[in-house]
């Protein structure tokens, strides 16, 4: 019990920004908590206690980047009991941290009624009220617990996959709960079901995961004799495009599709905010040719290409990958604005819009073959200013469409000329300068 | 038509204002198994990626199999063989793929040669790449340069990250594909072991130059350790033509010189009375006397 009361100190106080964070949460709850049960009618001031509690479980939040690297290491299967106490640390973390929702809720709703004491003496109401605590103590560990797993995807794998898996478990949870909330099915035994289901399920993988890993390893083991039939391989004809990333739009759009499905929740019939917003992951989609010079490196020795012709290639590579992309951009603009009651205008005028978005950026991220420096950063800063400039006057009922498509002609010079720049820039490329970690490194070797 | 693997003439290149290789001509011929020495920040990564035209030189120039290295055609391309410093491998996809991916640019590709490389190295094709450690890695980008039968092949530290076991394979690998003596082999390492045992020229570098170039033996034979002993109670006074580094202790002095030859020993011996015994050292020993 030792290690596991020092982990689950070590998660509250490892660092000083997380002692700073656990205090302030704690100082703010208690405070909150004194104010909730000596002041009358406090009910309102529940918000001081709402901010602690955030407080208090963002200076936990060294649970899951610990959880994750010891889970991972090497020590938790060699200490003895490791993997227990590891799991056993962190469900205890959860409900250190639920547990102040659970004490706070119920105080902040009861607040300030001299009656209270009084009306608790009745069997019934007593009842009622620790249903209430227990749910709001249950539910707030199920909330906790979904968030540590989001926090987990983020922070082990910091990189699109791991942001994406974080955000859709981000997105399940404002989901359901909120069904729930509006359906009332909330009670404190579906609470506690899902928590035993959860927990033993997750319990369950994390100790039985060695093993696993072990059966999985002797299973490869055993194929690795057919060496042959490994060598049948599934990426045929797309090598290109595989070494330089741009071989599965399908992965983009899927990242995409989750910010888009959160925001019909929220954003609902706007139409500036919804050109905004789709305008936005067009930019997204054309950034991603930012990789392309440094990973272009490893196919400088592979083929019969000049740095023109790679450049062209690599061109057309990214526009079969962001032109797939774009082209569900746009249907999602089309749907969208048959859902946001669009003007028939404005979608004219929005959909060129779109494109020049991804093909801006296209050529932007091209251009950066020496890695991001200010000037490219500058340019980045420009054509956005430029593209929100257009979205506003797009957005804008009475806005005359002869100019918008004249600024939108505009626009597409611009992109020419960002071509010609990108253009000009590959053909000097300098894979040593692509990437300034690999500038250090060519300076120290 | 050009009988040179690579050459290279004034070789020049800077990053900004910091010049990090001047003046360098060299060449490989087919059958050279290069060995490049230096320190860290001597330049040799740069050297070995300026050769392969990753990056422009700023003066001079280089040339492998007759053509500028700055703008090689693919049928030269297609003869080069490279393991960088840094994988380049897509940690997304499994050995196989990744090696499939490859073969992919290459018309000759010797999947019989990787075959059995992959078993001889436990390698294992079902792995995901970002599941591997360092020296699988490594394993697998020296197998990916290894894969078209390349006649020029450039190595940048490439047992760095290997057991003893794979490095030894490794090497043994290098010496049977150089064995024709049709392949030429140019790899940077600070294993000096390693390039005293594979190496048959050396390359020092030291401060952005090209310090020694030649044969192995050639350098063990210039670059000696002298045991000099005195006539009298003390040492004359003399002077002694390239030397490194020098210790005097009464009648006897050790000193380690370079460009030394017999001749030199002679004229030494008769101008100062001396007597003088030559010590041959190892690779490792001159590398360091010569960055002393």
């Amino acid at each position: 019990m030792k290690a596991v009361a020092r982990l689950v100190w070590t998660y509250f106080t490892g660092t000083l920004v997380s002692r700073v964070f656990t205090s302030g949460g704690l100082i703010l709850m208690t405070v909150d908590f004194c104010i909730l049960i000596t002041q009358p009618r406090s009910g309102e001031k529940l918000w001081l206690a709402m901010l602690g509690i955030i407080i208090f479980f963002v200076g936990s939040s060294l649970m899951p980047l610990m959880f994750g690297r010891l889970a991972r290491g090497h020590s938790a299967g060699v200490l003895p009991g490791g993997r227990f106490k590891l799991l056993l640390s962190a469900y205890i973390t959860i409900l250190l941290v639920a547990i102040p929702v659970g004490v706070l809720a119920p105080a902040g709703t009861l607040s300030g009624d001299s009656s209270i004491p009084e009306l608790m003496k009745d069997p019934r109401i007593r009842d009622y009220v620790l249903q209430l605590v227990g749910i709001v103590f249950t539910s707030a560990v199920l909330f906790a617990g979904w968030m540590y797993l989001a926090m987990w995807f983020v922070t082990s794998q910091r990189n699109m996959a791991g942001l994406f898996k974080g955000l859709l478990v981000i997105t399940l949870v404002i989901f359901a709960p909120a069904r729930e909330i509006r359906d009332l099915t909330v009670s404190l035994t579906w609470n506690l079901q899902q928590i035993a289901v959860i927990w033993s399920v997750f319990g369950a993988g994390f100790l039985l995961w060695p093993r696993f890993k072990a059966a999985r390893a002797r299973r490869n083991r055993e194929r690795f004799t057919g060496v042959a039939r490994a060598l049948a391989g599934k990426t045929a004809g797309r090598e290109f495009d595989v070494m330089l990333g741009t071989s599965n739009p399908l992965l983009l759009l899927v990242a995409l599709a989750f910010p888009l499905l959160v925001a019909t929740r929220f954003v609902g019939e706007f139409p500036a905010v919804w050109l905004y917003f789709l305008t936005f992951c067009c930019v997204l989609t054309g950034a991603y040719s930012s990789l392309a010079a440094e990973r272009s490196r490893a196919l400088w020795l592979r083929g019969d290409w000049s740095r023109s012709a790679l450049f062209a290639s690599v061109e057309r590579s990214v526009w079969r990958h962001n032109s797939v992309v774009l082209g569900v951009l746009l249907l999602a603009m089309v749907g969208i604005g048959e859902y946001a009651h669009f003007s028939a205008r404005m979608l004219l005028a929005s959909l060129p819009l779109l494109a020049l978005g991804t093909l801006l950026s296209t050529y932007l991220g091209l251009m950066i073959t020496r890695g991001l420096r200010w000037l490219e950063i500058g340019y980045a800063i420009a054509v956005m200013l430029m593209l929100l400039f257009m979205v506003r006057l797009v957005a804008r009922e009475n806005a005359d469409l002869g100019n918008v498509f004249a600024l939108e002609l505009g626009l597409v010079a611009l992109a020419f000329l960002l071509r010609f720049i990108a253009r000009r820039r590959w053909t000097q490329i300098d894979w040593m300068m692509c990437r300034s970690g690999r500038l250090v490194a060519a300076r120290d070797a | 038509m050009n009988s040179s693997t690579v050459e290279a003439s004034k070789l020049s290149k800077a990053f900004g204002n910091k010049q990090v290789l001047q003046d360098m001509s060299f060449g490989v011929s087919p059958g050279d198994v290069i060995g490049v020495l230096g320190k860290n920040g001597a330049g040799k990564t740069t050297l070995l990626e300026l050769m392969l035209g990753f990056t422009p030189p700023t003066g001079g120039a280089v040339r492998i199999f007759g053509h500028e290295s700055y703008s090689l055609p693919g049928s030269i391309k297609a003869r080069v063989g490279f393991v960088p410093q840094q994988d380049e491998l897509l940690d997304q996809l499994t050995v196989a793929d990744q090696l499939r991916v490859i073969a992919s640019f290459y018309p000759r590709w010797d999947s019989a040669l990787i075959t059995r490389l992959c078993e001889e190295w436990g390698v294992n094709l079902y792995a995901r790449i970002k599941s591997m450690s360092v020296g699988e890695r490594q394993k697998l980008s020296i197998l990916l340069a290894f894969g078209h039968r390349p006649e020029l092949l450039i190595l940048d530290e490439p047992v760095a990250s290997l057991d003893p076991i794979a490095r030894r394979q490794f090497l043994e690998q290098l010496l049977s594909i150089s064995a024709d003596g049709e392949r030429s082999i140019v790899f940077s390492s600070h294993i000096v072991s390693d390039i005293e045992r594979l190496a048959n020229r050396i390359w020092i570098l030291k401060e952005g130059r090209l310090d020694w170039q030649g044969d192995l033996d050639s350098l063990k034979e210039s670059i000696v350790r002298l045991h000099i002993r005195g006539a009298g109670a003390e040492l004359p006074a003399m002077a002694i033509p390239g030397v490194l580094s020098l210790q005097r202790d009464g009648a006897f002095a050790t000193a380690v010189v370079r460009d030394w030859t017999p001749e030199v020993q002679d004229a030494l011996e008769k101008s100062a009375s001396v007597q003088i015994e030559v010590e041959a050292l190892g690779l490792e020993e001159i590398f360091v006397e010569l960055h002393r």
